[in-house]
């Protein structure tokens, strides 16, 4: 029997203006009908570059070297117009990010149609026939071909892709990132219906993504890449409990399991953490938010309650993760606390004063409490230096002191050593990791005693993230430097975090010791958050083929 | 603290000008504009200003081009050559003072707007529609009637007719930078609006802000023309005087081309110079506008 898509010592070499980049080498890979191949790796390893050689969707600037056979015929020889027949009809992508990949102007029936029209040459009633069917399969209600984007939800629109994705009764469909951008809870949902069109439909499925325990709950296969080639493949449940290759542990460890008791106050850090010294667990109340709400009116005139009554303490010496879905007010809540949005009832109180309201007293409120905001790419300014970054907080606050030295002290405390190598940097020319330390070190400057971070590790790469909480961690048990971490992600609440607060739909549902609340759940949303966690357990590779 | 900063300017400008360099186009405009700006500040030492009054001119009336007047004479008997060259001095002067006024103006108004928002940008705005919409070239006739005829008074007409573009582009740069995190991280680390301004916006607004200049020095100047063709001017030689009087004194009756070609020749090669330069800027300095790639 042929295989469904087969990988011959597939290489691809970019032509940049800095020389050639070798993107992927030497791959090989082998795909059967009904089986689910999970390719992991970090950004830049290559793995949507394979996806793209698939479909011969590179652009002109890449050599592809090596053989793909899709249904044993070779992808690299065929003419314009059966490229274009297999494009879709044969193999089919679904594309991350399902937030930009649909027009927002064009109801999605018409959008699911598009693929029929150009490949089909189906009547307009068998093909309204077959967009309510597809709808149907991805468990949306047939109404919604009417609806258009901006009308679902991320995970309606997610789903949506995955309708267009199988209009043409593809054999083999490459999903790349499907669930990135979504929450937990709809992330189980969308790998169940993908698990299930496998099982029932017997076609091929290659799942890309970061994140291993996500491959662990949906793949039969798991191949690993770093730098370009393939550094370990594997039955799914020996790779992620037997990792091999050193970067496979990395990426395992980095998506600790809630309720490991190893990983417990125990981000993935190559650097030693220090030592928990005596904790006074009756320790100050620092930030506290007291009936806190802040509501929005929307376009149409509709009140939005963002932030619903919130009662939260942070005290020194202590990280309090706030958890919770995306639009669960999360973010509006930080934004409060550090007085960067004015609440519309209720208090937020900093050192049992509550925080002042005019320019002048707000700026020395922020001398206590800092940001670290998500993406440290957009959260500097391109055309300062990493010394001009750190320093705007002393020189807004005209702190005393040799400047050169408040920042080269930062830095340190940021783990970026030895700083003097850093100073004169621009942003562009740091990894991801680098540019949070430098967001950090910029907030460190100013000698804060509380840290909000906003998902700061949510768009960094596996092997760096466990490194940022082993810095926040750090921190804390080194400085006594609270911190409050907004975060969607469970298990970073159980890598560093003392006191867990769940948020739902403006509200805190619970709050309570990480041990308690996420072991011992009293919420019905706590539940079903930590229900749908993909879990790596032995009996739990639901979607063999 | 500040030698980094500057020789990261230095290799900045660099290598803009490397870009640019390579738009043959805008090479041709800017090595123009810069061989008329020098003559034009030492016109007074080359040109002999007893040419230039009526009173002391030595042809004859709309004289034909000779080895003596290389572009004939006007009605009054001066050389137009002399007028010519000596008109590019009060186009020049106005192209740049008006722009200079509708820059500032324009930045200020669009910066201002787009950081403050809500009412503060409602009022401006508003504003700034009202210019938008009223014609330029009737709102410059009213002040030339209400005020003294000089140059200023054009300058101004211009100035205050031209701002709106400037502050519309400004307002849309400037709202894109705000919505950058590394704003929000400004403000959470204590920044005021100057600091975000000065610090932020500015530098990343200015570059396209200098572009689009170059592109307001060519329009003042095609405005400074009609109003003075139109004789809405001071009494200073300009070009759009010169075809004004030679209008006016019938050269186009008489057959004179030499005196018509010459100003209006001129006007098109200043602007096209300055549209030249401001195109090429643009492309240099926003990425977007590449062509190719």
């Amino acid at each position: 029997m042929t295989s469904l898509l087969e990988l011959q010592d597939l290489g691809v070499t970019y032509r940049t203006g800095e020389g050639d980049l070798e993107a992927v080498r030497g791959v090989d890979l082998t795909l059967q009908p009904g089986e689910t191949l999970g390719i992991a790796g970090e950004s830049g390893s290559g793995k949507s570059t394979v996806v793209a050689s698939v479909l011969r969707l590179l652009p002109k600037s890449a050599t592809v070297t090596g053989r793909v056979l899709l249904d044993g015929e070779d992808v690299g020889a065929m003419r314009w117009g059966r490229l274009r027949a297999a494009r879709w009809s044969e193999a089919s992508v679904v594309f991350q990010g399902a937030m930009h990949a649909l027009n927002p102007v064009q109801r999605i029936g018409r959008q699911i149609a598009e693929p029929l029209r150009l490949h089909t040459g189906a009547s307009e009633t068998e093909i309204d026939a077959r967009v309510r069917e597809l709808l149907e399969q991805v468990d949306l209600p047939a109404a919604k071909a009417r609806a258009y984007p901006h009308e679902l939800s991320g995970g309606q629109k997610q789903r949506v892709m995955i309708a267009m994705a199988l209009a043409c009764d593809p054999r083999l469909v490459i999903a790349d990132e499907p669930t990135t951008a979504l929450d937990v809870i709809v992330q189980a949902q969308v790998l169940d219906l993908l698990g299930r069109l496998v099982a029932e439909r017997g076609i091929g499925l290659v799942f890309i993504t970061h994140d291993l325990s996500v491959l662990a709950a949906t793949c039969s296969r798991i191949a690993v890449m770093y730098q370009g080639r393939i550094v370990e493949t594997g039955d799914a449940k020996d790779v992620i409990t037997a990792p091999r290759h050193e970067h496979t542990q990395a990426l395992a460890a980095a998506f600790p399991e809630v309720g490991d008791p190893a990983s417990r106050y125990a981000p993935a850090t190559s650097e030693p953490l220090p030592q928990e010294g005596e904790r006074d667990p009756q320790q100050p109340v620092l930030l506290s938010a007291r009936e806190l709400r802040v509501h929005f009116r929307d376009r149409t005139g509709t009140t939005v309650a963002a932030v619903d009554g919130v009662d939260l303490d942070v005290r020194r010496d202590e990280i309090v993760a706030l958890v919770g879905q995306s639009g669960s007010g999360k973010t509006t809540l930080a934004r409060t606390l550090l007085g960067l949005q004015r609440p519309t009832s209720g208090e937020v109180h900093y050192d049992g004063r509550p925080v002042p309201t005019s320019s002048s007293g707000l700026r020395d409120y922020r001398r206590h409490v800092q940001l670290v905001l998500q993406d440290p790419s957009s959260a500097l300014n391109p055309r300062h230096t990493v010394y001009e970054s750190v320093a705007e907080g002393p020189r807004i606050h005209r702190l005393g002191g040799d400047e050169h030295d408040l920042v080269v002290a930062a830095l340190e405390a940021a783990e970026l050593r030895p700083a003097a190598q850093y100073l004169t940097r621009l942003p562009h020319e740091l990894s991801g990791g680098q540019r949070q330390r430098v967001v950090i070190a910029g907030a460190l400057a100013l000698n804060p005693s509380v840290l909000v971070a906003d998902e700061p590790v949510a768009s960094l790469d596996a092997s760096v993230r466990g490194e940022i909480l082993g810095l926040l961690l750090r921190l804390r048990r080194q400085l006594g430097l609270a911190g409050l971490v907004i975060t969607h992600d469970l298990g970073l609440a159980w890598n560093i975090a003392d006191r867990v607060a769940v948020m739902y739909r403006g509200e805190l549902v619970e709050v309570g010791p990480v041990d308690q609340v996420l072991l011992e759940p009293n919420h019905e949303y706590t539940k079903a958050l930590l229900a749908a966690l993909p879990s790596p357990g032995p009996d739990d590779a639901r979607y063999t083929g | 603290m500040s030698a980094p900063v500057w020789a990261r300017r230095r290799a900045a400008a660099a290598q803009v000008w490397q870009r640019f360099r390579t738009n043959r186009g805008g090479l041709f405009g800017a090595a123009f504009i810069a061989l008329l700006v020098a003559f034009s500040l030492l016109a007074p030492l080359l040109i002999d200003q007893d040419g230039l009054d009526v009173v002391r001119a030595t042809g004859g009336s709309l004289e034909p081009p000779s080895g003596e007047y290389w572009l004939g004479t006007d009605e009054s008997g001066r050389s137009v050559l002399l007028l010519t060259l000596w008109g590019a001095r009060v186009s020049l002067l106005v192209g740049f003072a008006a722009t200079l006024l509708s820059v500032v103006v324009g930045t200020l108004v669009g910066v201002v707007s787009a950081h403050f928002g809500g009412w503060v940008s409602a009022v401006l705005m508003r504003i700034t529609d009202f210019f938008l919409v009223l014609p330029a070239l009737v709102l410059a006739a009213v002040l030339m009637a209400v005020l003294p005829k000089s140059m200023w008074t054009v300058i101004m007409a211009i100035g205050i007719t031209s701002w709106p573009t400037t502050a519309r582009l400004v307002r849309a740069q400037t709202l894109a930078v705000e919505s950058r995190p590394y704003i929000e991280r400004s403000r959470a680390l204590g920044g005021g609006h100057g600091h975000i301004v000065g610090k932020h916006v500015l530098p990343s607004v200015l570059p396209l802000v200098f572009a689009n200049t170059t592109l307001v020095v060519g329009g003042s100047i095609i405005a400074e023309s009609t109003l003075a063709f139109l004789g809405m001017s001071g009494p200073e030689i300009s070009w759009g005087s010169m075809l004004d009087r030679a209008n006016q004194s019938g050269a186009v009756t008489a057959g004179a081309w030499w005196y018509l070609l010459p100003p209006g020749v001129a006007i098109v090669l200043v602007v096209l110079s300055f549209t030249l330069v401001g195109r090429a800027l643009e492309t240099v300095l926003d990425p977007r506008l590449k062509g190719d790639r």
